[in-house]
């Protein structure tokens, strides 16, 4: 509610108001057809919360809360999802985001059946931001472009094709330049930063103002989404219509934060950059250096490695020895259909591990980043990746169940025999994921303590549900600290969270060389399933070469854990395929346990994070067979694992 | 001649004669009361302004004549089309219309301000929308649900005992994620988090003493409330600012819906063949 005095206050009430009355003037003039305006006639007048309280917000914790929200959202603004039919606006999606009800491009409504979201960004598609809407609107000079001849249609083909259209242009760099003109853009972001202030209710919920830079040579994805701090951010975003070349992002954001523009960059869908997102050169080709790796690491802490497009973490081919690396892989560029044949340097995992390999022979990491969710959502919908609940992403497109492969087709009963898999469907949809939420452990619900910990890397992402996963690491954190009722305040004060480095213990005297402890914990979403088991992943660097170990560290049911394997046993967990019921009494609410590294080594580079698995439950695709009365779709899988990751700690000893 | 003379002396031809000096006349004057575009000083003014403000900085003689002459060819355009009836059926030019109207009848139907004791009774009828959000604090001892045979349960229970039986010391139990001391938390944090059976208690519960079990869904919990804010609402003083703009955002648009009513009464509204009104 920043500059939001009481004087602007009226101006809005009095700009809302005028508008309402015109649309009801509209209305009566057309009988309302084909004119909603955009902005909806009943303009809300609940009154401003009471004024913010002077220092902590309701709800502080020194030791930090767990907040849950979504960095990735795309409204009308953004040029696909206008060309998907989505009208939505950025007040739409901060709506959605609080647990209002909102309309889909296919006209039914949409809601979060979870709980309210705590912060979102919308993050509308810089490139021709607010363009569609205008080239829509026949009152704007932008409608006249021959471009614009049979763009908008509701027909799934024809949509498709304006999209490729577009996106085929946009590569080419052959659009229209009226459609990146200044006024256009300008009037979007005004839109966008307006409904950022509009929305941000300190100590309930924070808004982050922020855009997507899509840039994506030869359709290779290396889109980033861009969030600012504060309400102070440039004129018009920096767009990859300017710089195909994250470095040159990077470096604007650079010359913004030295303006007093803070600003960070989250990079998603390396699953479809096939190979480019962590490469291990420059963009032009050239080798890395510790320039490189800072400016990188200044301006991208963080990578979004889950999301409705696919989940980043670890690919089967790369973790052949991960038995949970299977979730949600999705194998296409983004925005086409060609298969990703690179997997190295689209997986978060490897990109970790080349990172310290990289750090240990030349003395620079261009891959320390932390973990987040989001949706990707270009339905206004922050959050909708509950399998339960799930209307996909991209509007009319894949709004029904048929759209998105999970029926079969025609209405039929049955699937057909030569029912294609997800490699040879002719859309992308039904590999979608219903996942991706990003966790934050802050002291309270504000756009500074959210930002903050975003750049400390003290997060965590999940695939939908809101687990809570705790990760410290520490050498002097006492045995039965896992037993200990204010462990958290002891793991602070004797150790270090998510998204830190840990020192190398003392070389010599007492304590020389011990191996970190880790507390490990995560607590399940009482609106989801229970927790099977809790895995640490650690990477490390032996004899020049990078590796890979998944440990089982705590298991459910009161299983015992095998420490020659490192695996829990099989706690039996089922889902009942034609009701979604779970089988009762399996699983924990919670997993707590302290770690000790068996493998430890003091002079071996590593990193580690946490991996907490639910038990299995039903795939969206499920849900809507069972809603359907027909079979799930054969070649998908029926039911997934819900998980969330914590931030890598680094273990960095002496050079 | 004599036929001229006759012809002279006849009244058709005086007739005749005075129509066509009257055609002539008449054709002149018309010629000369061509249908006029002015542009007077304010206007000429005007017009710099906005260049100026384009540009900043004031037209040169030249730039002020092609100002003039593009504004002069706009009206002359304007008013070709207005002859020619283009302006009927244009959607763009009928929604601008409209917000023209609307937006006079929103400053000519000017909202009185309102006296303090209709602000006080609008207050009354609204006052849940200032409510501040109940608060509380207290502590908590958690018994975890994944203790064995109900164990959780029966922990609480006995924790709860002891300190009705009035035990020194604080009771104690298992680790939770979520904090065992809250400072100041909104209820309507707490039903998202542990949902509605936890909240009711802490809403519930006598202040300064343990009170429980009572299950969440993550185990058993004891709960001590050391203050509550309930949902009290904001005393009118503090949101007299609010309560006002909020009492005239409604009365305009009552206003509205009024204007509306009898733009409703003046016309007949024929939708699709039928007869609205």
């Amino acid at each position: 509610m920043e500059g939001m005095g009481t004087r602007e206050q009226q101006v809005k009430h009095r700009q809302a108001h005028g508008r309402a009355i015109i649309a009801a003037v509209i209305a009566i003039g057309t009988g309302g057809a084909a004119l909603a305006a955009a902005t909806p006639a009943s303009a809300p007048v609940a009154p401003a919360a009471t004024a913010r309280p002077a220092g902590r917000l309701p709800g502080y914790s020194a030791d930090r809360n767990a907040y849950f929200g979504d960095l990735h959202v795309h409204t009308g603004l953004s040029f696909d999802a206008y060309i998907f039919n989505v009208r939505a606006t950025p007040d739409d999606a901060y709506r959605f985001a609080k647990g209002d009800t909102i309309g889909h491009a296919s006209g039914f409504n949409i809601r979060r059946s979870g709980g309210p979201l705590d912060f979102t960004a919308v993050t509308d598609h810089s490139e021709y931001m607010g363009g569609m809407r205008e080239a829509n609107d026949p009152s704007r000079p932008l409608s006249k472009s021959p471009l614009v001849q049979g763009l908008f249609s509701p027909d799934p083909k024809a949509i498709r094709a304006a999209f490729d259209k577009v996106v085929a242009l946009s590569h080419a760099g052959q659009m229209p330049k009226e459609f990146s003109a200044p006024d256009v853009a300008g009037r979007a972001w005004t839109d966008v930063k307006a409904a950022a202030a509009r929305n941000n209710d300190p100590g309930r919920f924070t808004t982050f103002v922020g855009y997507e830079f899509t840039s994506a040579p030869d359709g290779r994805n290396l889109h980033r989404n861009v969030i600012f701090r504060t309400a102070k951010v440039p004129t018009l975003p920096y767009t990859s219509t300017m710089s195909a070349n994250p470095e040159d992002l990077w470096r604007t954001m650079d010359g913004w934060r030295a303006k007093g523009i803070d600003v960070l960059a989250i990079p998603h869908n390396s699953n479809g950059s096939d190979g480019l997102m962590f490469e291990p050169t420059k963009r032009d080709g050239t080798p890395m250096d510790r320039a490189y790796a800072e400016l990188r690491m200044r301006n991208e802490p963080l990578a979004e490695i889950t999301q409705i497009k696919g989940t980043s973490e670890v690919h089967p081919s790369l973790s052949p020895n991960d038995e949970w690396a299977n979730f949600e892989i999705m194998e296409r560029y983004i925005g086409g259909n060609k298969p990703v044949t690179k997997f190295k340097g689209s997986y978060v995992r490897e990109a970790l591990k080349d990172g310290i390999l990289m750090r240990e022979t030349k003395g620079f990491n261009p891959f320390k980043f932390g973990f987040i969710g989001s949706s990707d959502t270009h339905n206004a919908a922050p959050g909708s990746v509950e399998e339960r609940n799930f209307f996909s992403k991209v509007g009319r497109s894949d709004g029904t169940p048929a759209q998105r492969g999970s029926i079969p087709p025609g209405g039929a009963r049955t699937w057909p025999a030569d029912t294609p898999d997800s490699a040879h469907a002719t859309g992308p949809y039904q590999a979608w994921g219903a996942s991706g939420l990003a966790g934050v452990w802050a002291e309270e619900n504000s756009r500074e303590a959210i930002f903050a910990a975003l750049r400390r890397k003290e997060t965590f992402a999940t695939s939908g549900p809101r687990i809570r996963v705790r990760f410290f690491a520490g050498y002097d954190l006492p045995d039965d600290l896992a037993k200990h009722t204010n462990l958290v305040h002891e793991a602070y004060a004797k150790g270090v969270p998510m998204g830190s480095d840990l020192k190398p213990s003392p070389s010599q005297g007492k304590g020389a060389g011990k191996a970190p402890k880790f507390l490990i914990w995560g607590v399940r979403d009482p609106n989801s399933g229970y927790l099977q088991r809790a895995q640490v992943v650690k990477g490390w660097v032996e004899n020049g070469v990078a590796k890979e170990q998944v440990f089982d560290v705590a298991c459910s049911d009161k299983l015992a854990l095998n420490k020659t394997t490192w695996r829990c046993p099989d706690n039996g967990a089922s889902v009942n395929l034609t009701t979604c019921e779970p089988e009762p009494f399996k699983g924990d609410v919670e997993l707590r346990t302290l770690w000790t590294d068996p493998t430890f080594k003091p002079k071996q580079r590593a990193f580690y994070y946490l991996r907490v698995l639910e038990n299995p439950s039903c795939r969206w695709s499920t849900w809507d067979a069972i809603r359907n009365g027909t079979p799930p779709n054969p070649t998908l899988a029926k039911t997934v694992m819900e998980r969330a990751w914590s931030s890598p700690i680094w273990y960095e000893p002496k050079a | 001649m004599t036929f001229l003379r006759r012809v002279a002396r006849e009244p058709l031809a005086h007739f005749l004669v005075v129509g066509a000096l009257l055609f002539g006349g008449l054709s002149i004057v018309k010629a000369t009361q061509r249908p006029t575009v002015t542009l007077d000083a304010q206007d000429l003014n005007q017009l710099a302004t906005y260049w100026e403000v384009q540009m900043q900085r004031p037209p040169n003689k030249v730039e002020l004549a092609g100002i003039i002459r593009d504004r002069i060819d706009e009206e002359l355009l304007a008013r070709e089309a207005l002859r020619l009836g283009l302006d009927k059926g244009d959607m763009i030019i009928r929604r601008r219309l409209a917000q023209k109207v609307a937006f006079a009848t929103d400053d000519t139907a000017e909202v009185a301000e309102p006296t303090d004791k209709a602000l006080r009774e609008y207050y009354a009828k609204t006052s849940d929308h200032y409510a501040a959000p109940a608060r509380v604090a207290f502590q908590q001892v958690f018994f975890s649900g994944d203790r064995p045979h109900g164990g959780a349960q029966k922990a609480a229970a006995q924790a709860i005992g002891r300190a009705e039986e009035g035990g020194r010391e604080d009771p104690t139990g298992d680790p939770f994620l979520f904090p065992l001391a809250y400072d100041d938390v909104s209820i309507a944090d707490l039903l998202r988090d542990y949902g509605p059976a936890f909240v009711k208690t802490l809403e519930t519960a006598p202040v300064g003493s343990w009170q429980g079990p009572v299950l969440s869904p993550y185990g058993w919990h004891i709960v001590k409330v050391t203050t509550r804010h309930q949902a009290a609402s904001v005393a009118f003083e503090a949101v007299r600012d609010q309560v006002r703009e909020a009492y005239l955002t409604e009365r305009r648009a009552e206003a509205n819906a009024a204007f509306l009513r009898t733009l409703r009464k003046r016309y007949r509204v024929v939708v699709a063949g039928v007869p609205e009104n």
